[in-house]
């Protein structure tokens, strides 16, 4: 992944968020280690201490544990919480955006659902294709 | 304990007033950029940190000591400029094999791997270099050199995009494996913004911004609507920079004191919120005059 310089998002919290999506998507499981500061730092070109910001992140919210002079791990509960989380901010937060947005285009109720139906089968299709 | 101390530190030449009051310490094992417009008083700071220049007034304390004329800050520091004396008897693979024998942690395998990655050949001599191949030679010797306070001031004149990438990249790598205390002063903050810690902005030789970066990028936003909907978020930041585009909308950079739900609401009611790069911010801020170079074209 490379980061979005672009956008509002400080860089560590970039990290943090690739860090969950890796979480999210299985590809560290839990009480699996995850990436030191340095092999993130090395990852995206980024100062170390940056880096180490976004485990922070994590680690405050007890998504990961310190084991000491081993490094960090992915809690058990992680996954769980990650997903609520991102619910609760981000999807919401899209629906509300999206709402909004046909507000100002005038598009009715019946309309944006079936574009939200439409929607969700081209996603489905796209993940069968692959 | 710091690695460099300042305070109140001023430097005159003539009537002219390069470095004025400046105060600030650099923690070990930090990158900071050092970042100004052009004769802003970048590199004379650099070189009264690396006892070149003795200051007006002020003190300044490297390594705890005053570097004026003192070996062991000679001893500790490297100053890696486009001016870098060096032997001209002596090709480029002599000045790499000698080079061992001035810095105590000299990185030899580093030096010669560095120096094969660049194209480099032994037989050459330092003052038949292209501009961007001595610039690269000299930050070869910059970071094989492992000192505990390494200067670059302005390296990167006349390389390639390429090469410069390279070189932030060689330097990461090469700090995290050895961790020192860099400074790196550069026109081209937007290349360097990753990867440094801490950012020391100056202008007109005095103090403007002394912070870590990842602040730096929440310290501003850049606003773009209608005139009066701007207006009115106006009133409440400390604007930065203004600018007029087509008839009724204007862009507006202002200091980040917005609540999220202010952001919220302001986007909900048509206004564009984008992040303000490092580089523009750090040009509204030294920026000498309100408005810029359309005025000078604006007058008649």
């Amino acid at each position: 992944m490379l980061l979005d310089t672009n956008s509002l998002k400080p860089i560590y919290v970039q990290i943090a968020e690739w860090l969950e999506m890796e979480i999210l998507n299985g590809n560290i499981a839990s009480d699996e280690k995850i990436y030191s500061q340095y092999q993130l730092a090395d990852m995206f070109n980024v100062n170390p201490a940056t880096a180490a910001k976004g485990l922070n992140i994590l680690a405050g919210e007890k998504l990961l544990y310190k084991k000491r002079g081993l490094g960090m791990f992915v809690s058990c509960h992680a996954r769980a919480a990650i997903r609520s989380k991102r619910i609760e901010r981000n999807l919401k937060q899209l629906v509300l955006e999206l709402v909004a947005e046909a507000k100002r285009l005038d598009v009715g109720r019946d309309d944006l659902i079936n574009m939200l139906i439409a929607a969700e089968l081209q996603v489905t299709e796209e993940e069968g294709s692959q | 304990m710091n690695v460099v101390d300042c305070s109140g530190l001023t430097k005159t030449f003539g009537r002219t007033t390069a470095v004025k009051n400046l105060s600030f310490t650099l923690a070990p094992n930090k990158i900071t950029g050092l970042i100004g417009r052009n004769g802003a008083g970048k590199t004379t700071l650099l070189k009264l940190i690396a006892g070149y220049l003795l200051p007006n007034a002020g003190s300044i304390q490297v390594f705890s000591e005053n570097p004026f004329n003192n070996i062991k800050v000679s001893a500790n520091m490297i100053f890696v400029d486009e001016n870098m004396v060096l032997p001209a008897s002596m090709n480029l693979g002599e000045i790499l094999e000698s080079a061992g024998r001035f810095y105590a942690h000299w990185d030899h395998k580093l030096a010669v791997g560095l120096f094969t990655y660049f194209n480099l050949h032994p037989g050459q001599y330092h003052s038949k270099l292209s501009k961007g191949m001595r610039s690269a030679f000299n930050v070869i010797l910059g970071l094989a050199a492992h000192c505990p306070l390494t200067i670059f001031d302005e390296p990167t004149i006349g390389m390639d995009a390429a090469v410069r990438k390279d070189f932030y990249r060689a330097l990461l790598k090469d700090f995290m494996q050895c961790p020192r205390t860099v400074i790196l002063s550069s026109h081209l903050l937007n290349e360097i913004n990753d990867i440094l810690d801490d950012l020391l902005l100056i202008k007109d030789g005095e103090k403007c911004l002394h912070m870590p970066i990842d602040e730096l990028k929440e310290y501003a936003v850049g606003l773009q609507g209608k005139e009066e909907t701007i207006a009115k978020m106006a009133e409440k930041a400390e604007v930065l920079h203004r600018k007029k585009l087509g008839k009724d909308s204007v862009y507006i950079a202002v200091r980040n004191q917005f609540a999220e739900e202010e952001l919220h609401k302001a986007r909900l009611e048509g206004v564009a919120i984008s992040p303000v790069a490092a580089d523009d911010l750090c040009m509204y801020l030294t920026a000498r005059n309100k408005g810029g170079i359309d005025d000078v074209f604006d007058r008649n």
